[in-house]
């Protein structure tokens, strides 16, 4: 990803006039475009199989639906987007679910709209946005069904990486930019708990790390 | 424990039962409606503030109404952590506890340390309710009133009691006299925090000790049968 290119966006939020001022406050930044914006919870997959957006960006009860329901589905797909969960709860059960369910981050609707936009950048800078109270869960993350947790996109890097390929020739074999694996490689080191090539390669070679032949 | 005792006694838990049932329909009622208008308020007014670069007093203006909101959200999110009750129905004592812990540290930054017994098991929803609103009274006395640093609760399970100690490093206080200042108490008395404490303790026939003495933090003790 080149820093003139403007961060994608799908939004989702059964509150339509959430969603209309979320939605022109983030037009209006210079490095974000809302590429689709939905009330209603079960276009949120169709739309980013349409799109392919950077982020999407999920109200945590859409109608009838909960977004950590959905958000097994959105990390399926080859090309994952980074999930930001926007919630008005901020207890214990509600950041919990939202980790575990494997979202890149959470951003408060009792807070500032300025904060859902910086934690939008933290999440495509490769940053997991939770606040410093649920490191536990964070720690556990990172070690507990880490390797569950991984998109496809990130198993295809984990493969690569730990066959001795570089950053730059992992972009070259999967046609991505370099930008765009580094922010592949940080949240694989995140997700399996590690903090360098040489750990994530071992832990490929061991139990659950053969992630089988990368897929074009 | 006479036939009437026993009937009121069992009233009062319907009664604690009934209050968060309440406190849950008014926190929804919050966050379906103002949370929401206040949130895309805010929103409007910051890009309006932009929009205004060439009217700087009025940009002003818009800023500050957007800055009064979101002090508003701020509060609200204050109420909605300490009256959204936390699923007592759904979850077992130890998540709505740790819950309870780390949204207590996202508010206040402060750390708590969390030891809960491995084999806690579950506990009747009265013990439930007590044991959160308990253990909440106590982490908000300690960051509020005692300046502490560092908290730490722990919970474990003994022949069909369960015990919770929570501590602080705080600046400690005379409890007889806090405990007497706050007898008191009507529905207009200003206070509830340690006597009620002490009430929902006495409702399920439990035991409670306070040890603390100015300069010298506090230790909090609850015994209560699990299954009260």
């Amino acid at each position: 990803m080149t820093n003139d290119r403007k961060i994608r966006i799908v939004l989702a939020d059964d509150h339509g006039i959430v969603l209309e001022g979320l939605r022109a406050l983030l037009d209006s930044e210079g490095d974000m475009e809302v590429i689709a914006a939905t009330t209603d919870g079960a276009q949120v997959l169709p739309l980013v199989r349409k799109h392919t957006p950077e982020v999407v960006v999920l109200d945590y009860e859409l109608g009838g639906m909960r977004a950590t329901d959905i958000i097994g589905d959105l990390r399926a797909m080859p090309d994952a987007p980074r999930v930001l969960v926007l919630t008005a709860y901020h207890d214990g059960e509600t950041i919990r679910s939202v980790l575990e369910s494997g979202a890149e981050g959470l951003a408060l609707k009792t807070a500032s709209p300025q904060q859902t936009l910086s934690a939008i950048r933290q999440v495509v800078d490769g940053q997991l946005v939770f606040p410093q109270a649920a490191r536990r869960w964070l720690e556990a993350r990172g070690t507990r069904g880490g390797i569950m947790d991984l998109t496809a996109r990130e198993r295809e890097v984990w493969a690569l990486l730990a066959e001795g390929l570089t950053n730059v020739q992992i972009a070259a074999r999967l046609s991505l930019s370099e930008n765009t694996v580094k922010f592949h490689v940080q949240h694989l080191y995140q997700k399996l708990g590690v903090k360098n090539r040489t750990e994530a390669a071992l832990r490929h070679q061991g139990p659950g790390g053969r992630s089988g032949p990368p897929r074009g | 424990m006479t036939e009437q005792t026993q009937a009121a006694g069992e009233a009062s838990r319907r009664l604690l039962a009934a209050g968060e049932r309440e406190l849950q329909r008014i926190v929804l009622d919050m966050h379906d409606g103002p949370v929401q208008d206040i949130f895309a308020a805010v929103s409007h007014l910051q890009l309006l503030q932009r929009d205004l670069t060439y009217e700087p007093e009025a940009a002003r203006r818009a800023g500050q109404a957007a800055a009064l909101l979101e002090r508003a959200l701020g509060e609200i999110r204050t109420l909605i952590g300490v009256f959204r009750p936390p699923g007592f129905e759904r979850r077992d004592l130890g998540a709505i506890l740790e819950g309870l812990t780390v949204q207590h540290e996202a508010m206040t930054d402060q750390p708590v340390e969390c030891s809960l017994d491995e084999s806690l098991g579950d506990c009747s929803l009265p013990v439930k309710i007590a044991l959160y609103r308990i253990l909440q009274e106590a982490l908000a006395n300690g960051h509020r009133h005692a300046g502490a640093t560092r908290q730490t609760v722990s919970v474990e399970r003994r022949d069909g009691e369960l015990r919770m100690v929570v501590t602080d490093n705080g600046r400690g206080f005379d409890s007889p006299k806090v405990l007497a200042r706050e007898a008191d108490v009507g529905v207009e008395g200003g206070h509830f925090g340690l006597r009620g404490i002490q009430d929902r303790v006495a409702m399920l026939g439990g035991r409670f000790a306070i040890d603390s003495a100015p300069g010298a933090g506090t230790v909090l003790t609850i015994t209560v049968p699990a299954d009260a």
